[in-house]
């Protein structure tokens, strides 16, 4: 991978690798194994992009598939000690982020389906429903109540938890 | 006052330590690792697999009469465990501090250097095993019913074995000492194709990221 490619096509773009990454893992380890693969798959895969969609959208698809990808490999390991695995109240808190909001925030989202999650990092990236649709493979109408219902979840989870 | 969603998303990420990259560097570290212990897994217990096969063998050859046949099978069958078991150790010496490129080019040497050594050694032991087990089975004693029948009905016999079964026997052995690290690559690749796709694909990759400027 060259530095030009890196430095033009990921690194404007990492910060969406990053928040998708993070939704889908629980430790710094997996965190950058998620994410050194989604930098790796979008090199792998730079001569597909056919520019019918912005890049970033592009960014956000791979890294949601690579996310659930490798999710589902580990299932398929059965690896279930991993941390990944150990129910949400389990797993130890990863203190990702600076802000205890976010953190928490974070942990609510991990305890959501791993569709669903995708698609509240999408809507609070402010990606419209119909770029959403196009990325989750879904119509905008349905993003448009599943993220009320998520929205809804989310709201439960947190309620007691941020002031 | 509550904060929703959104505000805690756009204030969280406001923080510029909330958006570190992590460095991109040696992406096959961990991949290579992972690749090379999934192998060894596979091939201690494959292994195990010959041990137990050997073990199975030599009970049924007790059961059907066939005890020196047996025996050779498996001392043949478990000198083959015992060198796999060697040549795993030998796996346990590459180096795991160099570069995961040199890391995964050093299993496929070793790879490549033990498909070749095996070759070589089946050359001897898949014609010896095919004629210990054909000649094992026909003199056993659940076969002393199919030798009298063959010897009523044919006069083509020699040593009191069916001349043209054991020569086609015979041939096939021929063929396959000749043929043995044809054999042995395509056993390997039955065994560990999933394996070495990986391996290969990992490094034509990494072939393809050293040959411009990593970051």
């Amino acid at each position: 991978m060259s530095k030009d490619f890196y430095t033009i096509s990921i690194k404007p773009y990492a910060a969406i690798i990053i928040k998708i990454c993070r939704a889908y893992t629980n430790s710094q380890e997996d965190f950058e194994d998620y994410y050194q693969e989604v930098c790796l798959q979008i090199w792998r895969t730079r001569n597909n992009f056919r520019g019918q969609s912005e890049w970033s959208t592009w960014v956000y698809r791979l890294a949601l598939n690579v996310s659930l990808t490798m999710l589902k490999k580990k299932k398929n390991n059965q690896q279930f000690f991993n941390s990944e695995f150990l129910p949400n109240e389990l797993a130890e808190s990863t203190q990702a982020f600076p802000d205890e909001a976010l953190n928490q925030l974070y942990d609510a989202i991990k305890s959501l389906s791993e569709v669903d999650r995708g698609v509240i990092l999408l809507y609070l990236d402010e990606k419209s429903y119909q770029e959403i649709a196009e990325i989750t493979g879904t119509n905008a109408n349905n993003v448009g109540v599943r993220i009320k219902r998520i929205k809804e979840r989310l709201k439960k989870i947190l309620d007691g938890k941020v002031n | 006052m509550e904060k929703s969603i959104e505000s805690i998303w756009k204030q969280g990420f406001l923080d510029s330590d909330a958006l570190v990259a992590p460095k991109v560097n040696d992406l096959y570290n961990r991949k290579s690792i992972h690749l090379i212990e999934k192998f060894k897994k596979m091939f201690q217990m494959n292994i195990w697999g010959i041990i137990i096969g050997a073990v199975i063998l030599f009970v049924g050859s007790y059961l059907i009469g066939a005890l020196i046949a047996g025996s050779i099978l498996f001392i043949m069958l478990i000198y083959i465990a015992y060198t796999a078991y060697y040549e795993l150790k030998t796996l346990e010496g590459i180096d795991k501090g160099q570069s995961s490129y040199f890391f995964l080019k050093s299993f496929k040497d070793w790879i490549d250097h033990s498909i070749d050594r095996y070759g070589k050694m089946y050359r001897v032991v898949y014609p010896l095993l095919l004629l210990t087990f054909y000649f094992g089975i026909w003199m056993s004693d659940v076969f002393a019913g199919m030798r009298e029948l063959v010897a009523e009905r044919t006069t083509d016999l020699i040593f009191g074995f069916h001349t043209y079964t054991s020569l086609v026997i015979i041939v096939a052995a021929i063929l396959m000492s000749v043929f043995s690290k044809r054999i042995h690559k395509e056993d390997v690749s039955a065994l560990y194709g999933g394996i070495l796709k990986k391996l290969e694909d990992a490094l034509a990759e990494m072939e393809e990221l050293r040959d411009q400027h990593s970051i």
